[in-house]
């Protein structure tokens, strides 16, 4: 670095601590080592690897994005099992099933093992040097706006480096895409509390009222709130939380909750509304614009009993502090901003903000947050591929060819591109139209730093170390890629690094005493951090400034019944399976459902009463048809889904990816219509309409559920007492 | 070999049940799960899959109940919901019960195996050899709960079960089940053992915390607590205790008592005499909403 | 009438009976072609079972047993026949036991060893199936005592070993016949063997007539014991549907019963295709018949008896297991063994179907079906609605491995008990001697007795 010829700003820049100026006040000392820190295998096992004793690396949880601290046990150089770092604020030790299955993303047979180069309907093996020198010349035959790069939510020192490498080629198409994210919910935490990933204390709530947030499963950060979630149910001051859940199709968290709402699709902000009137807690222009939502009205509206929206009401206002959350409910609709916006109203008239709404902590390096995915950014670049401006497109973490809605055509449209590069780790839907596939690491091989979305306690940066050795030797970290990609425009300024891992080091050594590691030599601090898998920073706490207001909030009427096509469908997300990249995961395709039990296969939730009344029974083969298109899936009698509603579970119906997911089940991504939150511009997930017509065919619902349907038939087995019956106050 | 050695050995094996001249000494391991914590969310199963070997048998097989899970989360509806009781909708959400094999005391699997292949150990655990399995799954037959799972193929060689790679995630303290033999959960033994290893190298006892099963571990609302049951240090102990529930009785306090006795520990079957080593703690619902 | 005719040469009996061991009808050869076909279903379908694992089997959890454990019960429960005329009636002088005894005999023997293969058929690792008896090894290791399915094993092992000895001491004096009539060649060599040197000394009657007395009495108990044990590997579990006290005795009534069917069927069978019309007389069929019906009527009893103590047990398990064989998806099956096992027999009380040939045939093997019925509906539906709501079943059925090996066991058994007709003597021709003798004696008293009193 020292004679790079960089000047100090760029040197910050390249390592990713740019827009940290007061952060980087006492750096001086940054030398960098050559040498590799890799696992070694057991051939040439070193002197710690002790054949029969386990060791153990502590790493990030690369398989969603809550950014769960995990640790890995390695035994004869091999990671065999994941658990979670108990030195996380954020999942405390603890893991998801999801999470569980991480080793089986490493050892999977249906990796990418060799660069590929398309050729014709074939893809045929290329070398590395090949693949670059290729991306290079096609780079030079674009200009930068003919360049776009889409990616899942990327944070930390990939994010720069990406960022940089984009700069490098002056790409400014950067598309963060992920197809279930809380992006409404954002922008409407950001108008309500001024931070769109606040706090949410579910703990220190005495009431949680959620509209569809699915905390339990696949929500935000989802094994932290289930901790939060166990200390709320074992109460403040012996006092249990009580959880009532609003959604039309139940989901994980509505079938624990203490009384779960069926909602008529769509009709949460009414409800929201409702709750505020019958409270008569609220005062000025939130009072007048909610008077005309008095129970009768919101009830017929709502199908909600007006009893039950009384009952809600006293309790809120009888027990504080609550929470409530906005989930579904904000990402399913067209007005989903509305919807989150009135919910949130309740917060503030419940007075929760600042109680278990709180200021959430983010890190002060700018460069190295998230950027967050969302379903507009999709939108655009499926505009621009359509419209034919782009020549070369980079696809990396995101998989639109099997999660975009049928609607927007976007398989068609990537074909547009001239040049397509996919980073993969299997051959998926996306990486089949890529015209150059580049194998990735598995995230229990590579190197990074991740930074979450959602932060627990203060801020952390989590580190990402490889557990074992690579398991095939052409496989790259992405790290590594966008290095040697960079390196093709700013050889000089990266020269210096030999590898990502270099990078990494270097840039968290230059950077130690705002990483707590002052004091330390660099060897000390690095071997810390790495040992201990999280930097722990205080970060900079944002102010809660939100204020309840009213204005622009106006909710339509309740949807109008469509003839055509008579039922709202719901897609279901499901905490093992979410968008479906992970469904070659076989622990995952054989762990049921927790709510129907249903194992390898999609199926249509329908309400018994609907599917008596539809002449449907359980396995019937129903088609199910939007106007965007139609799915196949045998049918489920489910008593939690609201009767004008079905639900298809999202994640399966692959028709790539690997041997545990082709052919398994259908996706309802492909039906989905391109209807858009009017002022996020995020889709809207729940306004899909649909008919279901049986098709004649029957099949055994394969199912966890055996005969007796899921009932005890008396026999005691789980048994529930009432909340007056029983004294917490006393348990161990 | 001897008719001797057949009495002396016969005599041991009858001795480690819960009787009082024999107590569990110094380990009787055991668990408590709360119900009202877990959320069904299947983590605890995918963690068994991962630390003891089991097979993914795969759609078809799945479709013929052979599945391998050594614990399945139950989901139950209210008996009120639907056309019989009148409602409409689970109203009050589903119930969820984490089920694996509930190491009974007296082990109804136990008595009935021709081979002695499921035994008691001294800690109180319900073992099964799977190299002295000889198959019959008589003790299937007589499992209460219906928790041993057969291995009706042979997994290792079996399509797609373990294929290249994937192999290597098999973790080596535990055996990989060969056809035609019988298995359960084993409360993660092979931990139980590394554990009790450790203590006695360090000339101690195995410590509340020392040791947990891989469900416990993943379980990310903590419904699941472990430990030996004999050390009144344990958390496992003091939840009994605390909930009155005593291993060798077919019905506890509160089941004497008339009306709500605040106590929620409670064990499944417990009137058919198993005496099983895991306690439930019965759900909680809400009765001001 | 008589149940055999009195005039018929001692002669004559021998040529009779050791013609059926020559030249029995073509019949004979077409039966033993079938048998052996069946029985290799059965061969092909165990290869491919022991290769590939049970699954093929369509057994699950938690329908771990299926129909090799029932009809391991229904062979079992057939075996009894022939302790039943062979040793009951022998002890209680039933005379007209003695032409049909032999082949009953016979038929225990070989149902036993049939029933033996399903406990290999059914083991998971059928090739560690020592591990389950006590052997002695170098390691102390012993089976679990406690355990029924070891008492089982014991009890039919011994059972086997005693019914072969008894079918074998029986004949000594009819082998020593063949030995004699026989011309030059294997038979004579093996006869020759196996009659031990049998003079017809009166030494030699009179052991014979001890040891033969001795093992009679031996087998009674062990009869009973056998079917009791296996009754025991239900009664003893814990399970709804098989926890049940009355289940020895009803065991040991429904051996009888299907026991008696099936010697009615191969009474049948035997006397056309060995010509035996002669021995195997009507009068002695229609004393067979009511001995069936009785029997049947002490089953249907004791069924009765065992719905009536589940219903009033107020055991809701178990409640809910019987309701479910009557009403569920087995119930098509429960009712075909009520009515074969109840209804069936009840034609047997009319004296005109006593004697009817083709009737009797379809009935025996009616009432057959029925019990290999009652053995399916005593196993699975407690499998498929046990104690665990959760685990209900009721979608699973048997996969053709498991159809195929019920099928090659009627082939297995044919092969064996229709070989064994034509190698040993299928009646017994002292016994009959005698009881012609016996009837000429009487006739002479009563004559005498007639003339004293004119
Ligand atoms: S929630 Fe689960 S999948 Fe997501 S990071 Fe945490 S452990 Fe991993
Ligand atoms: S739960 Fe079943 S398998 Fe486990 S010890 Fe009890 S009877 Fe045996
Ligand atoms: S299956 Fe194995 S463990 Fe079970 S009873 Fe048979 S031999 Fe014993
Ligand atoms: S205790 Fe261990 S073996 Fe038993 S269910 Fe839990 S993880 Fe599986
Ligand atoms: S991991 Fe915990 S919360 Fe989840 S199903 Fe298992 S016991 Fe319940």
């Amino acid at each position: 670095m020292i004679d790079s010829g960089l000047d100090r700003r760029d040197f910050l820049k390249v390592l990713g601590w740019g827009g940290a100026a007061a952060a980087l006040s006492g750096c001086g000392n940054t030398s960098i080592e050559d040498g590799k820190e890799t696992v070694v295998s057991y051939v040439e096992a070193a002197d710690y690897a002790i054949p029969g004793i386990g060791v153990y690396y502590n790493s990030t949880c690369a398989q969603c994005d809550a950014g769960c601290s995990i640790n890995g046990r390695v035994r004869e150089g091999r990671v065999l099992k994941l658990e979670g770092n108990p030195a996380s604020a954020i999942n405390r030790g603890k893991t998801c099933g999801l999470g569980q299955a991480g080793v089986q993303h490493h050892y999977n047979p249906d990796r990418v093992r060799e660069p590929m180069l398309r050729k014709g309907d074939k893809f045929e093996t290329i070398t590395w040097d090949k693949a670059y020198a290729l991306i290079a010349e096609k780079l030079n035959g674009a200009k930068g706006e003919e360049v776009a790069f889409l990616s899942g939510g990327v944070s930390g020192h990939l994010k720069v480096l990406l960022g940089n490498y984009l700069a490098s080629i002056g790409c400014k198409n950067h598309y963060v895409y992920e197809a279930l994210a809380p992006a409404v919910a954002r922008a409407a935490n950001k108008k309500a509390y001024g931070i769109e990933m606040p706090r949410f204390n579910i703990n220190k709530a005495k009431v949680v009222l959620s509209f569809g947030a699915d905390f339990l499963g696949s929500w935000v950060s989802p094994v932290h709130f289930s901790q939060q979630y166990a200390q709320f149910r074992k109460g403040v001051d012996g006092q249990r939380g009580v959880l009532i859940q609003v959604e039309s199709k139940m989901t994980l968290t509505g079938a624990n909750a203490d009384r779960w709402v069926p909602v008529r699709p769509g009709t949460e902000g009414i409800l929201a509304l409702g709750i505020i009137n019958e409270l008569g807690m609220a005062s000025g222009d939130i009072a007048a614009a909610v008077k005309g939502y008095d129970r009768i009205r919101v009830s017929k509206e709502t199908g909600v009993p007006p009893g039950q929206i009384d009952k809600i009401a006293a309790l809120l206002k009888l027990r504080s502090p609550s929470l409530v959350l906005a989930g579904s409910a904000a990402e399913g609709y067209a007005h989903g901003s509305q919807n989150a916006a009135a919910i949130n109203l309740l917060n503030h008239v419940l007075g929760n903000v600042g109680k278990t709404i709180e200021a959430s902590s983010s890190v002060t390096f700018t460069q190295m947050a998230p950027a967050k995915g969302n379903t507009a950014a999709l939108k655009s670049l499926n505009d621009g591929l359509a419209a034919g401006k782009y020549k070369v497109l980079f696809s990396y973490a995101a998989n639109p060819v099997f999660t975009a809605p049928g609607a927007l055509k976007f398989k068609d449209n990537l074909a547009k591109a001239d040049f397509k590069v996919s980073f993969a780790h299997y051959l998926d839907e996306t990486a089949l139209q890529a015209d150059l596939v580049l194998p990735l690491d598995s995230a229990l091989e590579d190197w990074n730093t991740q930074v979450p979305e959602y932060m627990a306690e203060g801020a952390q940066i989590n580190i990402q170390q490889p557990l074992m050795e690579k398991l095939h030797a052409n496989t790259r970290g992405m790290g590594d890629i966008l290095l040697a990609l960079v390196k093709q425009r700013r050889a000089e300024e990266y020269k210096s690094f030999d590898d990502y891992y270099a990078y990494l080091r270097a840039a968290m050594l230059q950077n130690k005493g705002a990483l707590g590691g002052g004091g330390a030599d660099d060897d000390t601090f690095w071997n810390d951090t790495l040992t201990k898998g999280i930097v722990k920073l205080a970060g900079s706490s944002g102010a809660l400034s939100g204020k309840a207001s009213v204005v622009g909030l106006t909710l339509p009427a309740p949807s109008a019944a469509d003839a055509q096509y008579p039922l709202h469908l719901i897609p279901g997300v499901t905490a093992s399976l979410r968008d479906g990249r992970h469904a070659n995961q076989p622990w995952l395709q054989e762990s049921p459902d927790p709510l129907t039990t249903i194992v390898w296969d999609s199926w249509v939730e329908i309400h018994p009463k609907k599917a008596a009344e539809l002449g449907i029974k359980e396995g019937d083969i129903l088609e199910v048809t939007s106007r965007s298109g139609s799915i196949k899936a045998q049918a489920y009698l489910f008593p939690g889904i609201h009767p004008d509603a079905i639900s298809v579970p999202l994640g399966r119906g692959h028709d790539a990816l690997g041997r545990y997911a082709k052919g398994y089940g259908a996706n309802p991504f492909q039906i989905l219509d391109a209807v858009f939150d009017q002022e996020t511009g995020e889709l809207a997930m729940h306004e899909t309409r649909v008919k279901v017509s049986k098709t004649g065919q029957c099949v055994i619902v394969v199912k966890d559920e055996g005969s007796a349907g899921g009932k005890q038939m008396g026999r005691k087995i789980a048994v529930s007492m009432s909340t007056d019956e029983v004294d917490l106050s006393k348990e161990v | 070999m001897s008719v001797n050695n057949l009495l002396e050995n016969w005599a041991q094996f009858r001795h480690f049940h819960p009787v009082d001249d024999k107590p569990h000494d110094p380990y009787k391991w055991a668990m408590s799960i709360d119900l009202d914590a877990c959320t069904g969310c299947n983590a605890c199963s995918v963690a068994c899959y991962a630390e003891n070997n089991l097979p993914v048998v795969g759609k078809e097989k799945y479709q013929h109940g052979h599945v391998m899970h050594w614990i399945r989360i139950e989901r139950y509806w209210d008996e009120s919901l639907g056309v019989a009781g009148g409602g409409d909708f689970p109203e009050q959400g589903a119930q969820f019960l984490p089920m694996m094999c509930q190491q009974c005391e007296a082990a109804p699997c136990e008595t009935v195996c021709p081979a002695a292949a499921t035994n008691h150990t001294a800690d109180g655990l319900n073992s099964q050899i799977y190299n002295r399995c000889v198959g019959s799954r008589y003790c299937s037959a007589n499992c209460p709960f219906k928790v041993r799972y057969f291995n009706w193929y042979d997994y290792p060689t079996t399509d797609n079960v373990w294929p290249a790679e994937m192999n290597q995630q098999l973790n080596p303290d535990v055996t990989v089940r060969s056809k035609g033999v019988m298995e359960k959960c084993t409360f993660c033994v092979q931990r139980l053992h590394a554990a009790k290893g450790t203590a006695k190298n360090e000339g101690r006892l195995v410590h509340d915390g020392d040791v947990q099963t891989a469900c416990q571990q993943a379980c990310p609302t903590s419904a699941i607590t472990f430990g030996n049951l004999v050390d009144p240090e344990s958390k496992v102990h003091k939840q009994w205790q605390s909930q009155q529930v005593e291993l060798d009785k077919d019905a506890q306090v509160k089941d004497q008592k008339e009306g709500g006795s605040g106590l929620r520990g409670y064990r499944i079957f417990e009137e058919l005499r198993p005496y099983p080593s895991v306690m439930y703690l019965e759900r909680v619902r809400e009765s001001a909403v | 009438m008589k149940d055999i005719r009195e005039d018929i040469a001692w002669a004559q009996i021998n040529q009779d009976v050791l013609k059926s061991m020559e030249s029995p009808r073509k019949l004979y050869w077409v039966i033993l072609f079938f048998a052996f076909a069946a029985f290799c279903v059965g061969v092909g379908c165990e290869v491919y079972q022991y290769q590939t694992g049970m699954g093929v089997a369509n057994k699950n959890n938690p329908h771990a047993w299926g129909l090799y454990i029932s009809t391991f019960i229904f062979w079992i429960g057939m075996s009894h026949s022939g302790t039943l005329l062979s040793a009951i009636l022998h002890l209680m002088h039933a005379d007209w036991r003695k032409p049909i005894f032999r082949f009953a005999e016979a038929l225990t023997t070989f149902s036993l060893m049939t029933a033996g293969l399903f406990v290999m058929v059914h083991l998971g690792r059928l090739w560690q199936f020592y591990y389950s008896v006590p052997y002695p090894d170098e390691r102390g290791l012993w089976p679990n005592f406690q355990s029924p399915l070891l008492w089982d094993a014991m009890a039919i092992f011994t059972y086997l070993s005693s019914s072969i000895l008894f079918l074998y001491i029986g004949m000594i004096p009819d082998l020593a016949i063949c030995r004699d009539h026989l011309h030059e060649g294997w038979r004579k060599k093996l006869y020759t063997l196996l009659s031990l040197g049998w003079e017809g000394t009166d030494r030699q009657w009179r052991n014979f007539r001890v040891t033969y007395l001795t093992i009679a009495c031996f087998l009674i108990p062990l009869a009973v014991s056998v079917h009791s044990i296996v009754a025991a590997d239900f009664a003893m579990s814990q399970q709804p549907g098989w926890h049940v006290t009355s289940f020895p005795a009803y065991f040991v009534a429904g051996a009888l019963y299907s026991g008696c069917s099936a010697i009615i069927t191969l009474f049948i069978i035997l006397r056309y295709v060995f010509k035996f019309e002669e021995y195997m007389t009507l009068p002695i069929l229609k004393k067979t018949v009511r001995l069936t019906f009785a029997i049947a009527m002490i089953w249907t009893y004791l069924n009765a008896v065992e719905f009536a103590s589940v219903w009033y047990s107020h055991d809701q398990a178990s409640k809910d297991v019987l309701i479910q064989k009557v009403v569920g998806p087995f119930a098509p099956f429960w009712w075909g063994m009520i009515f074969c096992g109840s209804v069936v027999p009840l034609m047997l009380a009319f004296k005109r179907f006593q004697t009817n040939v083709p009737v009797l045939f379809v009935v025996s093997l009616l009432l057959n079906l029925g019990m290999w019925l009652e053995r399916w509906m005593i196993v699975a539906p407690t499998f498929s609605h046990g104690y665990y709501p959760w685990t209900w079943d009721h979608d699973q059925w048997p996969g053709f491995v498991q159809w195929g090996m019920v099928f090659a066991s009627f082939g297995w058994f044919t092969m064996l008990f229709m070989g064994f007709c034509k190698v040993f003597p299928s009646v017994s021709m002292y016994e009959v001697k005698e009881m012609v003798y016996h009837r000429k004696l009487h006739l002479k008293n009563s004559e005498t007795a007639e003339q004293g009193a004119h």
